[in-house]
């Protein structure tokens, strides 16, 4: 026999709000803060409030004007689904560093399978404290319900009713007292439900599910199997995002990026959490700032090397935000990232003399890291480090590469002299000031790629003395490159 | 307050003999590549300095004189600022054994930054600098950082006309005169400035002999 499924479910009654007060200093929690919401005929209503605020005597459902009467110092703001279940898809990706299965219930529920978990995390027990222990780093409020059905779970926990219990007879009892008024089911039928004098869900199980389909349609009948057990609809499961997208709303206006590195902190442990749940890195991100009118402030950030700890990628965002300006200021900042690699252990060379394979790494490592940090502040085009390439063609025989990629910087095979110098752009000289030493190596090549080169190289001495390498291409000379 | 003579001593215009006296280790010496050289600075580049070759023009051999020194680098070397692009081929041909890390920064304050990053850095074989000019406040800053670092840094100027003081260990002129590079030694560890001598850094530059057209 298939094993009984056990579920959970993670009601966040307000999420939005205990989202926002995260981002506050002690002293603005402690401020009545209520969101209004204004769907419906009756006007704005208050749909979630902080702690203070139900200490003040609001009460949710009351009409926005009589909370603002009632608490003169109230802070309202505007109740946003969209951007709730924004917040839940975070959480769930929070949540999935632990569980495989979940599935989102917008704006304000996740739905956990949790009976493969048991194994993992050693039983009940044990997943429960797993979950709570993830859950207590979040300063967000939960109603986490059991259930041997999904529906069940979630009945119990948007109702209210906080019952971690796998035991069936717990949650049936539990699930008999709650009121109509909670059960999910469409206004409608709630009313023809109390119509007929069922005020809680035990009475409704009472009934014959025969009867109870001739009075109320077959989708009656399926919900009533659901809650018995008998029925469970598949779920979609939450799938992580490849890319990672987090906005994060500043509340006040921020004028200069040092003010953002507070609020960043925040997206950056977003960040960690998505890379350490699928075991990436992350070499290069966008952060936008979004301003009331203008078109947002982007800024790339850049890291010389792969980096997945959030502290480490905080001290070279920093840096690199010191550069920046930001010319209007912003309400809300964001943070994209899709970038990735995969976490390894680098096994290119830098030191083919060393055999030790850890010394290398550590050395190649401590390369990365000065890389970064001057790339931090000066940009990534500032640090660069040579890469041969096979090509006749002087300019073409070498490239400049801004990350530190020891793979690629193999040795080149030189057999005829090369200057150590390389000038950008060649200069034209008159030959006459010049004296010819050594020459000519003819360089003809290119003609593939609609850049070629035909030249007769040489090297000459000016009046200073100095080496150069000189050509002669169509009748005329160029110095290319200096010997000393 | 200071003592009148400890300010003398912090500008650099006296210096106390007791830092001369002092034994260098011989690990903390880099062989320059050229023995006339190595017994003039006592033994050699000292390691956890910073060193300064003035030089009348660029690519007038001041490379060649540090070529030994860069080849014997097992880590790869920083060129802060260079007036034109290293060429990791020609460095090649001179068997150096890293590809050259190139930083280019305009701004002076940003590039000294960098350069004290550098040399701050254990992943680099040893740091060259091109600078126009340094004040006394910012050599003495680097020379520090360079000691506490243990690393091996140059600075290429041009040739200083006034003849103010600076904590580099030692301080160069080159100039190109009778078919070879003359080295004066303007300052040095333990040891009175000594005249230009001629260095033999032609041997490592292509031979000079005059085609016949």
């Amino acid at each position: 026999m298939k094993q009984p499924k056990l579920w959970w479910f993670l009601s966040t009654p307000q999420l939005l709000l205990d989202e926002q007060l995260s981002l506050q200093s002690q002293e603005q929690q402690q401020q009545p803060q209520v969101l209004c919401s204004s769907e419906g005929q009756r006007g704005p209503y208050v749909v979630q409030a902080n702690a203070a605020a139900h200490a003040a005597g609001i009460r949710l459902g009351m009409p926005a004007v009589s909370a603002s009467t009632l608490v003169p110092e109230l802070r309202q703001r505007d109740y946003d689904a969209k951007r709730e279940a924004a917040v839940l898809h975070r959480l769930a990706q929070w949540l999935y560093q632990d569980i495989a299965h979940i599935a989102l219930y917008p704006p304000q529920g996740l739905l956990l399978e949790v009976q493969h978990l048991q194994l993992l995390y050693g039983g009940y027990q044990g997943v429960q404290q797993q979950l709570q222990r993830r859950l207590r780093r979040l300063a967000v409020n939960v109603v986490l319900a059991a259930g041997y059905n999904p529906l069940v779970a979630r009945i119990l926990a948007q109702s209210g009713c906080s019952l971690l219990s796998a035991e069936r007879e717990q949650l049936q009892a539990a699930l008999a007292r709650v009121s109509i008024a909670s059960s999910l089911l469409p206004a409608q039928q709630q009313q023809q439900l109390q119509d007929a004098g069922i005020v809680q869900l035990g009475d409704l199980l009472r009934l014959p599910v025969s009867e109870l389909g001739a009075r109320f349609g077959r989708a009656m009948i399926s919900y009533v199997a659901q809650l018995r057990g008998e029925l469970c609809p598949p779920q979609q499961y939450f799938e992580p995002p490849a890319k990672f997208r987090e906005r994060l709303d500043l509340l006040t206006e921020v004028a200069s990026w040092q003010q953002l590195l507070f609020p960043l902190r925040r997206l950056l442990q977003q960040l960690e959490a998505f890379l350490q749940s699928r075991q990436l890195s992350v070499t290069a991100f966008v952060l936008l700032a979004h301003h009331r009118k203008e078109t947002p402030t982007r800024v790339r950030i850049a890291f010389a090397l792969p980096l997945w700890r959030s502290r480490d990628m905080q001290q070279l965002v920093q840096l690199q935000l010191e550069r920046q300006r930001l010319t209007t200021p912003a309400l809300e900042l964001s943070l994209h990232a899709d970038e990735f690699s995969e976490r390894q252990a680098s096994t290119s060379n830098w030191f083919p003399n060393k055999q030790d394979v850890h010394y290398r790494q550590q050395e190649e490592r401590q390369l990365q890291r000065l890389f970064g940090k001057l790339q931090a502040r000066l940009g990534e085009a500032a640090v660069q480090q040579a890469q041969a390439l096979t090509d006749w063609r002087p300019e073409a025989a070498q490239s400049w590469q801004a990350g530190a990629e020891p793979a690629l910087s193999a040795k080149p095979e030189v057999t005829l002299p090369r200057p150590v110098w390389l000038l950008s752009e060649v200069e034209p000289i008159t030959i006459q000031d010049w004296q010819l030493h050594w020459g000519p190596e003819r360089i003809q090549s290119g003609w593939w790629d609609g850049h070629p080169v035909d030249r007769d190289y040489f090297i000459a001495i000016d009046s200073e003395q100095r080496q150069g390498w000189i050509f002669k291409s169509q009748g005329a000379w160029y110095l290319h490159g200096w010997f000393s | 307050m200071a003592h009148p003579l400890q300010e003398l001593v912090h500008k650099g215009w006296v210096w106390q003999g007791r830092e001369a006296a002092e034994q260098i280790a011989p690990e903390q010496l880099q062989d320059t590549g050229w023995s006339d050289l190595n017994r003039r600075l006592g033994g050699g580049w000292q390691r956890g300095a910073l060193h300064e070759i003035q030089v009348r023009q660029n690519f007038q051999g001041e490379l060649a004189l540090l070529l030994p020194t860069l080849r014997a680098q097992e880590k790869p070397c920083l060129w802060v600022n260079p007036p034109a692009q290293p060429y990791w081929p020609g460095l090649a041909y001179q068997q150096l054994q890293q590809a050259p890390i190139w930083l280019h920064e305009r701004d002076t304050k940003q590039a000294l930054w960098a350069f004290e990053q550098a040399l701050q850095s254990e992943a680099l074989g040893a740091v060259v600098a091109w600078f126009a000019e340094l004040d006394s406040h910012a050599v003495r800053r680097l020379q520090q950082v360079a000691a506490k670092h243990e690393q091996l840094a140059f600075v290429i100027t041009p040739w200083q006309t006034h003849s103010e003081a600076r904590s580099y260990v030692n301080r160069l002129q080159l100039e190109w005169q009778q078919q070879q590079l003359q080295v004066a030694v303007v300052k040095r560890r333990g040891g009175w400035p000594l005249p230009a001598a001629p260095c033999g850094v032609t041997q490592l530059l292509p031979k000079r002999r005059r085609l016949s057209a």
